[in-house]
């Protein structure tokens, strides 16, 4: 397999991860930026685990996720329930607290970056492996009880909690979810670059993130992928001198999707639409 | 205690600049019910339409009418795109949010690529003005000096408009119940598009007074300077003009204090960590939302 393709498809499905870390706090109208934050955190641990303490790969992997877990757990304790902008605000400052941390952190590296961390075999299956595995997880999510309140949260809050939806433990989960998902796809960052810099966490992450999942649609987990591959292709599909205006693409995409289809490329009607439809002619 | 002083002085310096952003950022999210994060990338445009006309020629005038005349019509120019998803989708600020973080990596990307490569500009010295007092430790530079009185003066014009004219009155009915607002006869668009005038105006003089201040310009200025202005909003209240006043002076405080006696980038660190407790403790902010 080349180079270029193996990096693709390694960063698209990191990128599907994240995208639907940030669908799942969304669903209940939460924009939810503080998984870029865990997925610096883990993504740092990992790779100073595995250079530094030669910890195995398998560990690193269930340590970042649990770790992802544990940092939203402490966050959604308090902003389980909060606004969407209050939610944004922690997760914009997280993300700049933690960038600021790294680059100030002589021991990872600082502004220059971390490198040398050691390769694992099979990467590329594995991501995939678990790009199953947390798709099928949330497609299960999404079709339980669980996702028909946060259908109903994000319609009308208020008619959720007097349908009996408990509104705070409903972000909660979505939130801790989301994180241990971002917290799996730094420790994947990291293995797949074999390095890692601060410079990678920034506002052009999260615009390159919310361009996923509003362009591909932000009603299914299904969109996500679709934008994924697309908006990865964009810089291997086009010369270099236009690819390298990329973020005048995304956020013009942005925009235009916002404008023209606000519920983005596949939404859930289109969905129903496929479904197989029973006749009841005999 | 030399340094303390000194740094007040920088931090309500700095403190004022921000008082300026969250009042315009404000004044949109009240009246045309819209988050606009592209507004600091705007401000930035302008810094470098100052720039860019004092290379060209030495008449200061022409430089602050340029500066505001970019933020005007700029912010005008998004009028349609935020009125079209307010139409489509009702009055919707998780959309405009999106819409508007779209503007801003448009803007962003397009001044890192075309002005300098992406590097900063400074300004001229003539511009900064070089230091008014010098007592030990203690300086007041012209550019600080400039930022706090223009900053006092702009949000006195500013409140004199908001709660003595009739067209602060629009602003304050619509901001209430835009509903009511538009049974009593209260021309919404109009009024809607003239905030996003007085916004550009105001964006205008923050990019002027804060070129003076800081005396440089960068494309990533903007994605800086927005998260505190959203951070500072979100902490004083979301739409609350008086509360946004306090905490804007609040931060520039903060953060030159900490710049003071802690060094690096750390100084950053430790006002938004402080901001992140009020959010984490308060979410409706400090002084009450107003949306």
């Amino acid at each position: 397999m080349s180079e270029i393709l193996y990096y693709f498809l390694g960063f698209t499905a990191i990128y599907i991860l994240m995208g639907w870390a940030l669908y799942l706090p969304y669903r209940v109208g939460q924009l939810h930026f503080l998984i870029v934050a865990c997925m610096a955190i883990t993504a740092y641990f990992g790779g100073f685990a595995a250079r530094e303490w030669n910890w195995p790969f398998v560990l690193i992997l269930f340590a970042g996720i649990f770790m992802g877990a544990v940092i939203a757990f402490v966050f959604s304790m308090a902003i389980g329930k909060a606004p969407c902008f209050t939610v944004v605000i922690v997760g914009l400052t997280s993300v700049f607290i933690i960038k600021t941390i790294i680059e100030n952190w002589r021991l990872l590296g600082g502004t220059v970056g971390f490198f040398h961390i050691p390769t694992v075999n099979n990467l590329l299956p594995i991501i995939y492996i678990l790009l199953f595995v947390v798709g099928f997880l949330i497609y299960k999510i999404d079709h339980s009880r669980w996702g028909r309140a946060a259908s109903v949260v994000f319609v009308d809050s208020e008619v959720a909690v007097t349908l009996g939806v408990d509104i705070k433990k409903l972000g909660m989960f979505f939130q801790i979810m989301a994180c241990a998902i971002a917290g799996m796809a730094g420790i994947l960052d990291a293995f797949l670059v074999n390095s890692l810099s601060p410079e990678f966490f920034t506002f052009s992450m999260i615009g390159y993130l919310m361009c996923i999942l509003f362009v591909g649609g932000y009603t299914t987990m299904w969109g996500i992928i679709l934008s994924a591959f697309i908006l990865q292709g964009i810089p291997l599909l086009f010369p270099s001198e236009i690819a390298s205006w990329r973020q005048v693409i995304y956020g013009a995409l942005l925009v235009i999707i916002i404008l023209i289809r606000p519920e983005g490329l596949i939404t859930r009607k289109m969905l129903w639409g496929l479904k197989p439809k029973v006749s009841y002619n005999k | 205690m030399e340094i303390f002083i000194a740094q007040l002085v920088s931090g309500i310096a700095l403190g004022s600049i921000y008082v300026l952003l969250v009042t315009g950022f404000n004044l949109m999210l009240l009246v045309a019910k819209i988050i606009q994060f592209a507004y600091p990338q705007i401000v930035v445009i302008s810094m470098y339409t100052c720039w860019g006309v004092l290379q060209l020629t030495d008449n200061k005038f022409l430089v602050i009418l340029a500066g505001i005349a970019v933020s005007i019509i700029l912010n005008i120019l998004s009028e349609p795109i935020f009125r079209k998803i307010t139409t489509t989708q009702g009055v919707d600020i998780n959309a405009s949010f999106v819409a508007s973080m779209g503007m801003a990596m448009v803007i962003m990307d397009i001044m890192s690529h075309s002005i300098n490569y992406g590097f900063p500009v400074a300004f001229p010295s003539e511009w900064v003005g070089g230091n008014l007092l010098s007592f030990g430790l203690i300086t007041v530079s012209k550019g600080q000096l400039y930022a706090l009185i223009g900053s006092i003066i702009a949000v006195l014009i500013f409140f004199y408009l908001l709660y003595r004219t009739n067209q602060g009155r629009f602003f304050r009915a619509i901001a209430e119940n835009r509903f009511a607002a538009c049974l009593v006869g209260i021309p919404i668009i109009k009024t809607s598009v003239f905030s996003y005038f007085i916004v550009g105006v105001l964006g205008g003089i923050t990019a002027i007074l804060f070129s003076m201040l800081i005396g440089s310009v960068s494309p990533w200025l903007g994605e800086f300077v927005a998260l505190k202005m959203l951070a500072v909003s979100i902490v004083a209240g979301l739409g609350n003009l008086k509360g946004g006043l306090v905490c804007g002076l609040i931060l520039g405080i903060l953060e030159t204090m900490a710049m003071g006696y802690i060094s690096g980038s750390w100084s950053n660190v430790i006002a938004f960590v402080v901001m992140l407790v009020v959010v984490l403790i308060k979410p409706q902010g400090l002084f009450g939302s107003k949306i």
